[in-house]
């Protein structure tokens, strides 16, 4: 016989000022099954909380239903309140009377008699419940970072720190990512090589964490604690352990004229290459598409000059399975390519160049020196021109959002300028000024009042050349009036994107993106580091634009998430899993195609002479997130969900 | 020689040549238009299989009959193209393997019967993907063009009508070559979802759950239309929703043994027309 409590909780006035919970207990008390019926305030506070454990106590009670908020936000809460009575904690369940019931109508009677149906119905709910136990699954205490920019090297670093053992996994040849590639940073203006090679250093030197860069992310299976990951080691066609990074194949390459990346295409590499002076590891890879030896099969000079018999033109792939208990992405993003801005010329005058391009310009390690110089001829510009949002913001043609970034370095940029050419003017063409953070507003002041920089509110319509200047069109919308600009040179403040094979690396890895390509996380405020995936967690701008402090933040907040996993041998998982019926299933295989977590097994059943008798569908534990998926596929209703079983969702439904 | 004739020795063969255990073909029924199952394991009986246009039910079924398929051996069986459409849905759905089934293929289009060349489903690959395309104009049934015209509340008394008739005998299901089911829904009473009793409620819940149960699978044969005993329009609703498969998600039932069930796959480019 089933003894349930019930426990009628006003919420203060959330839900006693619509819901006559005194009508509510009364009329459930009287429901058959149901052993206590009681109101009060506050089920959640510590009195209340200790009434439940009681009338558990008192009654013998075999289920409770705790008719309250929604159980997003205090089922555990009971759950834990109900273990602690000595009640197996999945058989207590929350009846959701404040969201879905006093919150949203206005008729008192009308709201209570709702109230009674939601509660009425999870009562017959819980006296189908069943006792479950949590399940274990062991942890591989060794974490997978993927992107070697500022955000994974930080969330290395830090879980390394702490003792557990890190896989940091970067494509390109070397770690740095975009931070290495800017010049001075805002808000203080420090030199960005200077505070991120140390770091580059730190994380390639340091024993726990293992290094792969030049490597790709093949497949990734299992489930949290227990991730088998291949990783695809693309050749360099330089041997890695004994290659010293004397460079002296570099200085003889022939193939000199390869637009480097590193510099954004405004500087030149060789085909064997490492991306930038400071690159870690400081190994070079061979580009196979420029050099000159896998093109015509002649060259070969560099063979000849490394001394110590390093280059390997057989070189192959390789391939390495890790087993990872958690994995941080920190992959991040790119800038927009602004072609599509067809009136601002990109493409189309070398003089028009992205931000990123100006940051290679006024970097002391970029094909300049740190002289602001025009791409097209090498002169100092007189008048740059800056266009802030030159891609973000905008609906139709770029992308909705706000970059967060392009505000701030802008005014980097003017100032930079100012700095590096004496008398230059600087325009820039802003919508408005975003500069919230700490030392934000005081930086962009300082950029107009020290710097001079000229902010024209207002949008330009057109670039072209006139004269061997590139005229600006505009408004200044604070005049109401149309300017004209003749610059030397145009900075376009290009949108912050997501990478291009982001949907597809999330789709790799199994974790879910917006409509950007910026990797979802579980819930925006209250799990930002999270992604979907139990065992994933993001860090840095491939969630959403972020600079430098947002990215480091975020990426030591999914470093302490990695670690308080791997604080514990094993881990407890909600038992809500799907289990099938192997007498009734038709093993047609639906459910194995519908699952989307590839929980679901072929299972051979055999008799006593090891015959094969029939194969049927088998839920693997660990993988199954308890979606729900396969339930509703099985047509025969063999697969059922623990916790949702379809007994107890038809008694819930037939209870309303 | 007849078609009937050549199929007669083409069993023989067959059988005596030890190449299949079984065929499963039709033999004479209780009148002219009705011709029966026959299930031969001997080349003698041989004589008794019938081929003529009146030879219209679906024998894939039978090919599941518990316990015939597991010795690994091959058995023959009379199909037209809509029966090896049901024997790649249901090697798509693990349920046999076609290098066990030798097809003996006929069809019998206006009445008049034909040969149809090959004995296994992928040598009839080119004659379904064909069906595919002509299908919806050759199924211009004039009952479904008055049912689409109605109003959603005219059409709902109209199935209201029908279904009052059900019976509940599950003969439908027990004709259909996919309803192979170790335990239907209907008999699972832990909850009891589709109502038993023949009442108009429990018979809608029935008929809807086998609508959709069968839409992307159905083949069109026709063997629950004519096994129902009360004369509901199960055809109707295949044809609706073969074609509402077809149009969505351009699926065309058993076109493939490695087609995947369209209800438990997708594809980037579905429709999510219906996704409100
Ligand atoms: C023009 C410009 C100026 C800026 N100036 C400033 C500034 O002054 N101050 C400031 O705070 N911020 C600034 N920022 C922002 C700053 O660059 C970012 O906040 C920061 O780089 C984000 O770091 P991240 O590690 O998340 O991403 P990234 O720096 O993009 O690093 C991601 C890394 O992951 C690697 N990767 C990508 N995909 C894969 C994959 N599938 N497998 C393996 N590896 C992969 C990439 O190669 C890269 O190394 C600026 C940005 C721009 C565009
Ligand atoms: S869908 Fe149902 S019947 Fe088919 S294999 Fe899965 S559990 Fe078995
Ligand atoms: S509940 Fe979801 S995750 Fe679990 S086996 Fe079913 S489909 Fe897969
Ligand atoms: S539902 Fe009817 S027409 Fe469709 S395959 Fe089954 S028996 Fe044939
Ligand atoms: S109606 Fe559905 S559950 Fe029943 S036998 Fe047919 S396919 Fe299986």
């Amino acid at each position: 016989m089933s003894k349930i409590g019930v426990f009628i909780c006003h919420c203060g006035e959330n839900i006693g000022a619509k819901v006559d919970c005194t009508r509510l207990a009364s009329t459930l008390g009287d429901h058959p099954g149901v052993a206590s019926s009681i109101e009060y305030k506050y089920f959640c506070s510590d009195p209340g909380q200790e009434s439940v454990k009681k009338a558990i106590r008192d009654n013998n009670l075999t289920g409770v239903v705790v008719a309250a908020c929604s159980p997003r936000m205090h089922e555990a809460t009971f759950r834990k309140a109900c273990a602690e009575a000595g009640l197996n904690p999945y058989m207590c369940e929350i009846a959701n009377i404040r969201e879905q019931c006093s919150w949203v109508h206005n008729d008192n009677d009308k709201a209570t008699d709702k109230a009674i149906d939601i509660v009425r119905s999870m009562v017959e709910k819980v006296k189908r419940n069943n006792n479950l136990q949590p399940i274990e699954v062991p942890v591989t205490r060794r974490a997978l970072v993927i992107g070697g920019g500022i955000a994974g090297i930080q969330a290395a670093l830090d879980i390394a720190n702490a003792g557990q053992e890190v896989v940091l996994v970067e494509r390109e040849p070397s770690l740095g990512g975009h931070m290495a590639q800017l010049s001075e940073t805002f808000p203080t203006l420090d030199c960005s090589q200077c505070i991120m090679t140390p770091r580059m250093v730190e994380a390639a030197q340091h024993p726990k964490i293992r290094l792969l860069t030049y490597a790709e992310i093949e497949s990734v299976d299992g489930y949290i604690g227990n991730f088998q990951v291949k990783v695809r080691l693309k050749a360099r066609y330089v041997n890695k352990s004994t290659c010293t990074g004397c460079g002296e194949c570099i200085t003889k390459c022939p193939s000199k004229k390869i637009s480097s990346e590193f510099d954004c295409g405004i500087g030149k590499r060789t085909a064997i290459y490492t991306p930038f002076a400071q690159a870690v590891p400081n190994i070079p890879v061979i580009d196979k598409n420029s050099c000159t030896y896998f093109k015509n099969g002649k060259c070969k000079i560099c063979v000849k000059t490394c001394p110590l018999d390093c280059i390997d033109f057989e070189m192959q792939d390789e391939f390495e399975d890790l087993e990872i208990g958690a994995i941080v992405v920190a992959t991040g993003f790119q800038v927009q390519n602004n072609a599509m801005y067809g009136e601002y010329g990109f493409g189309k005058y070398q003089d028009v160049i992205t931000g990123l391009q100006f940051e290679r310009l006024a970097s002391a390690s970029g094909p300049t020196g740190g002289k602001v110089q025009r791409p097209s001829d090498g002169k100092e510009p007189e008048t740059v021109v800056f266009i802030q949002c030159a891609g973000s913001r905008d609906p139709s043609k770029g992308v909705k959002y706000c970059s967060k970034i392009c505000c701030m370095y802008t005014a980097k940029h003017a100032m930079l300028y100012a700095h590096k050419v004496h008398g230059g003017k600087s325009k820039i063409f802003y919508m408005d000024i975003r500069a919230a953070g700490k030392g934000y507003d005081e930086f962009t002041r300082r950029a107009i009042e020290e710097d001079e920089a000229g902010y024209l509110r207002g949008r330009v319509s057109k670039v072209w050349l006139e004269n061997g200047k590139l005229m600006v069109r505009g408004v200044d919308t604070l005049l109401g009036k149309p300017v004209e600009i003749a610059a030397d040179m145009v900075v376009l403040a290009t949108a912050m994107v997501a990478q291009p094979d982001a949907k597809e690396f999330a789709k790799t890895i199994g974790i879910g993106y917006d409509e950007y390509g910026f990797f979802n996380e579980a819930h925006l405020k209250l799990r930002p580091v999270e992604s979907s995936t139990a065992g994933i967690f993001l860090a840095g701008a491939c969630q959403s634009p972020k600079d430098i402090p947002d990215s480091v933040a975020q990426a030591s907040a999914s470093a302490s998430k990695v670690l308080a996993l791997f604080s514990k041998e094993k881990l407890e998982r909600e038992p809500v899993i799907a289990v099938n019926n192997e007498s009734t299933c038709a093993g047609c295989w639906g459910c194995v195609l519908a699952c989307p977590y590839g929980a679901i097994e072929k299972k051979d059943i055999m008799d006593r002479s090891g015959k094969l008798i029939k194969r049927v569908a088998s839920v693997n534990p660990g993988l199954c997130q308890g979606c729900g998926t396969c339930v509703t596929f099985c047509r025969s209703n063999s697969i059922d969900l623990a916790g949702f079983t379809e007994k107890q969702i038809f008694a819930e439904v037939m209870g309303l | 020689m007849s078609i009937e004739q050549l199929y007669r020795t083409r069993a023989k063969e067959l059988l005596s040549s030890g190449e299949v255990k079984m065929v499963i073909g039709y033999g004479a029924g209780s009148n002219k238009e009705r011709r029966r199952p026959l299930f031969i394991t001997s080349a003698e009986e041989c004589d008794k299989l019938v081929l003529d246009s009146a030879c219209i039910s679906n024998l894939s079924g039978y090919l599941l009959t518990e316990g015939l398929l597991s010795d690994e051996k091959r058995v023959a069986v009379f199909l037209r193209p809509e029966g090896v459409r049901a024997l790649n849905v249901l090697a798509a759905e693990a349920q046999l393997d076609t290098a066990q089934i030798v097809i003996i293929g006929f069809d019998s289009p206006k009445g008049e019967l034909k040969a149809l060349e090959g004995s296994s489903v992928e040598e009839f690959t080119a004659l379904i993907t064909a069906l595919k395309e002509i299908t919806p104009e050759t199924a211009g049934e004039e009952q479904l063009a008055k049912i689409e015209k109605m109003s959603p509340e005219e059409r709902f008394l109209f199935w209201q009508e029908e279904f009052s008739k059900c019976i509940k005998c599950y003969a439908c299901r027990q004709a259909c070559p996919m309803c192979y089911c170790r335990r239907c829904i209907v008999d699972s009473n832990q909850p009891q979802w589709v109502n038993t009793s023949s009442h108009t409620l429990g018979n809608f819940e029935w008929n809807i759950v086998r609508a959709f149960h069968l839409s992307g699978r159905c083949v069109e044969c026709g063997n629950c239309d004519r096994a129902c005993p009360v004369n509901i329009p199960l055809r109707l609703i295949n044809r609706k929703m073969a074609e509402e498969v077809l149009n969505s998600f351009n699926h065309f039932a058993g076109t493939s043994k490695t087609q995947e069930p369209v209800l438990a796959s997708f594809k980037k480019d579905d429709s999510e027309t219906f996704i409100l």
